[in-house]
């Protein structure tokens, strides 16, 4: 039955992922950003809820209730400072990419003096413990991660299908003229989008900062991750990041049981790169143009 | 329009031609200011010995003139054919390991080796070419950003070259008596070899197919330009002095481990200084190398080696991007160029209303 | 006080030179105006910077006396002028229904927007079938007519539209403009920007004629229609660009 347990193992942390990649995708799929800085918001997030804990004793579950609004307001101010300067940029995704590069080293170099290069690790109880049912071994962490993912991701959609504003995200995100003439705002829908988008990430953030150790050059090991889910599926599609999320987090899993924790990596980097040549518009998604 | 006057006519003219004679003069004075710099970086070992300060100077200058090469090099795919690549340092670890596995395990020197570095890196760029020209635009440079990490996770993992732990390097015999001035000359060489190529191909018919290949590339495949050709030409081209640079900085280390060339920082400085100095022209990336590299010393001077560096890069990297995309020299030759095609507009329009009033 | 009025707009694209240059323009309530002129005219760039899209660069556009000229779509549309691009715009993987309601997006009452809705789906009595198709998968003429049908969930006092014959067989075509010209009946002023000028002009009260940027010539529709001036324009134009513009030739 080991198999079964890699796959339990994988599809806990495929909630998480898919968390993380859905703020990428939104954010990809609304303004068409390609966002190499998420990860470092991922980290910005992590680092608050580990001095939450460490200092105040905040539980790290707790603390999203936290780290979204703030991260949701560093999205907004990032996006009104940096985006609506280039928006008429005749290679726009292009530039975005090299923008929020810019802005990954800018965030890294800034944590790294701040924070200094330490390892660190958020330690609540359950961090370590875990249920055990029949031979299934299910860590205490990650299945609560699991938990907060999918309540996170049904009001996400919920926010998406069931408000005025999620309709206003998701007519930008099909057709932005057609948005615009229909009377959405399409300047506060983009600010509000991507302060969501972060929001995400810093919800995933907390979530990470007790599964995986982390440091301030760590989110490149985020990166091609994120970038492989949301590939897979369709840039901005987020039924895409959910399904990219989960399969390749079970493969990955897998991966790690056969070739050792050296090579899971590579399932990212491979599927990252695979598919850019093979199958630019993944699953559900448009092809990446300039 | 209406008052315009022969005596108006004669003034725009005139003052057409001062600015054209202007820019002639500061063509020539940049041209011989070009010749000044190579001169001087070929003569600066002569000062060894001459003051205390020169094995720091010259370690700069190395680091300077190994960037100069690899911006220049980038450039040609990055500015030139407009296809940005954050993974070209793989054409540097494949110089400096070429050369280090000759160096420990057969005693080659370097400055043989660093001809097969060379070519394995052009073989290797071509087929980098074959299998990644397939994308364009943000899917290059994310699938570019993908082969970096996956080079860097086998060479990490790989043990016949020790893997992560690396391996070090023989210090070479002369070592003693002429320092590290043989590896100067060998980045010289890559520096000076760099911005040639570059030049040479900004003047050429192919330097001109692949800025149409930039512009609109269906456009140039319309035209008759076999894009797929040319662009696959010009990134084994870019890996030439990218590895050779390779070579000689595993050399100057006297230590090989793939971190040292394989960072996401270093191929960002690539970019960076590209960008900086204006993609796409051939004085920008060896301004912009200048620029990064004395910023960075400062940084260190001031603050300590520190993460701040990265921080400082990527504030300039947002700053030029939102405020100066074309770069330094791409910013100064096209304030340049609209000048002139001003002053030339205003003449021939005042020639006109002078015409239809006589 | 005339609805609209547009006192010397000029407007153009990023730092590219003026498209449109000085264009002078009254428009009446419940009144269609047909916006004609070769090519490169700037017909829907006029369009475009009337409704906020674009910014003029010069020229006031008033909206019952008020300058809107710096306003955002949304605010404009909600003072009640709205515009039909010809690429249609649609929400492609919406339902049908759905890109119906999207029209009514500044109107919070659900009650009004239900009424609305009906009433839309009476005068496109084909979307009441599709309504629970995604627009993405209608024909090119349906597609207008969700476009059309959403721009009534606005409940505009003025209709703006692009080309919105582009792509449509000739009967469809001829559907669609007698739905356009039963607008001024509903009390909504219409200005239509069409490339087929016979037909354009048929379906509106007045025609207004667009070259290299500038108003040449204006007058009721059927005046125009048999202006010579007119005819010298298109043929002038065509003899200029000789076999070139072979669009032109539609008219």
């Amino acid at each position: 039955m080991q198999w079964l347990q890699i796959l339990v193992l994988g599809l806990m942390l495929g909630g998480v992922y898919a968390v993380m990649a859905s703020g990428l995708t939104l954010i990809f799929g609304v303004m068409r950003i390609v966002n190499l800085a998420h990860a470092t918001f991922i980290l910005l997030a992590a680092y608050l809820t580990f001095f939450l804990f460490d200092l105040l004793g905040v539980d790290p579950i707790l603390s999203i209730a936290i780290t979204i609004p703030v991260l949701f307001l560093v999205g907004v101010g990032v996006y009104l400072v940096l985006f609506p300067r280039i928006e008429n940029s005749p290679r726009f995704v292009e530039s975005t990419v090299l923008l929020t590069f810019g802005l990954a080293l800018l965030l890294e170099g800034t944590m790294g003096r701040t924070f200094t290069g330490t390892y660190r690790l958020v330690r609540p109880s359950y961090g370590v413990e875990s249920f055990l049912i029949g031979d299934l071994y299910i860590p205490k962490g990650q299945l609560y991660a699991l938990i907060v993912s999918a309540v996170l991701l049904l009001l996400l959609a919920a926010l998406l299908y069931g408000t005025r504003i999620g309709g206003s995200i998701r007519a930008t995100m099909q057709n932005r003229t057609a948005a615009q003439i229909v009377g959405v705002n399409v300047r506060r829908t983009m600010a509000l989008s991507f302060g969501i988008g972060i929001a995400l990430a810093g919800a995933s953030g907390t979530l990470l900062s007790f599964l995986f150790p982390f440091f301030p050059a760590s989110h490149w090991e985020w990166v091609p991750v994120m970038l492989a889910l949301v590939v897979l599926g369709g840039l901005g599609s987020l039924k895409g990041a959910l399904v990219g999320a989960l399969g390749l987090s079970v493969v990955a899993a897998f991966v790690m049981s056969e070739f050792g924790p050296t090579w899971q990596p590579m399932t990212f980097f491979l599927a990252l790169f695979l598919i850019l040549l093979v199958r630019p518009q993944g699953l559900y998604g448009k092809p990446l143009e300039a | 329009m209406a008052t315009v006057t022969p005596e108006e006519l004669e003034r725009r003219r005139a003052e057409l031609a001062r600015a054209e004679t202007r820019a002639a003069r500061q063509n020539r004075v940049l041209r011989l200011l070009v010749a000044a710099i190579a001169l001087g970086l070929l003569a600066f070992p002569a000062l060894r010995g001459t003051f205390s300060a020169f094995n720091y100077v010259i370690q700069v200058l190395i680091v300077i003139m190994m960037f100069t090469a690899m911006a220049s090099s980038w450039n040609i795919m990055g500015g030139f054919a407009g296809y940005i690549s954050l993974g070209h340092n793989v054409f540097m670890v494949i110089g400096a390991y070429v050369a280090g596995m000759l160096l420990v395990y057969r005693g080659v020197s370097p400055f043989i080796s660093v001809f097969l570095g060379v070519a394995l890196a052009v073989v290797v760029g071509v087929l980098f070419g074959l299998v990644t020209l397939r994308t364009r635009g943000p899917a290059f440079i994310i699938a570019s950003i993908a082969l970096l990490l996956m080079t860097r996770l086998m060479l990490d993992n790989w043990d016949a070259i020790e893997g992560a732990n690396g391996l070090s390097l023989p210090i070479p015999d002369f070592f003693p008596t002429l320092g590290k001035v043989p590896m100067y000359y060998g980045m010289l060489a890559a520096a000076f070899g760099a911005v040639g190529l570059a030049y040479g191909i900004s003047r050429s018919k192919f330097g001109l197919a692949l800025r149409a290949i930039a512009m609109d590339e269906i456009k140039a495949e319309v035209a008759g330009i076999d894009t797929r050709r040319y662009k696959i030409i010009a990134l084994a081209l870019s890996a030439i002095f990218i590895a050779w640079a390779g070579t000689f900085w595993g050399y100057t280390l006297n230590y090989l481990r793939p971190s040292a060339f394989l960072s996401v920082a270093i191929a960002a400085d690539m970019a960076l200084m590209s960008i900086v100095g204006g993609k796409g022209t051939v004085a920008g990336p060896p301004i912009g190398a200048f620029l990064i590299i004395l910023v960075t010393e400062l940084s260190v001077w001031l603050f300590g080696p520190s993460e701040l560096n990265l921080a400082i890069s990527g504030t300039i990297l947002i700053v030029v991007l939102l405020f100066f995309p074309l770069g330094i020299v791409g910013t100064l030759q096209s304030r340049q160029r609209d000048r002139l095609a001003r002053l030339r507009a205003a003449v021939e329009d005042t020639g006109e209303a002078v015409m239809k009033g006589a | 006080m005339p609805l609209l009025e547009l006192e010397g707009v000029t407007a153009g694209y990023g730092s590219a030179p003026n498209i449109i240059n000085g264009v002078d323009m009254v428009v009446e309530p419940a009144h269609s105006y047909c916006i004609i002129g070769p090519n490169g005219a700037g017909k829907s760039t006029l369009l475009r910077a009337i409704c906020g899209i674009l910014h003029p660069r010069a020229g006031r556009v008033l909206l019952d006396g008020e300058d809107i000229g710096r306003l955002r779509p949304d605010q404009i549309l909600a003072r009640g002028l709205c515009f039909v691009p010809s690429d249609r715009a649609l929400f492609p993987a919406m339902t049908v229904r759905e890109n119906l309601e999207m029209g009514a997006f500044l109107e919070r009452d659900r009650r009004v927007i239900a009424e609305r809705l009906e009433r839309a789906l009476e005068l496109f009595p084909i979307l009441r079938e599709r309504a629970s198709q995604r627009a993405g998968t209608l024909s090119g003429g349906q597609q207008q007519q969700v476009v059309l049908g959403r721009a009534l969930m606005m409940q505009p006092r003025i209709i703006m539209i692009d080309e919105p014959s582009l792509g449509l067989a000739p009967q469809i075509a001829e559907q669609i403009f007698r739905t356009i010209a039963g607008f001024t009946d509903m009390g909504i002023a219409v200005l239509l920007v069409e490339q087929n000028v016979r037909r354009g002009l048929n379906a509106a009260m007045s025609g207004v004629v667009l070259d290299l940027g500038r108003k040449v010539l204006e007058g009721p529709a059927a005046e125009i229609l048999t202006d010579p001036r007119l005819r010298e324009l298109y043929l002038g134009r065509q003899a200029e660009a000789a076999a070139g513009s072979a669009d032109d030739g539609r008219a």
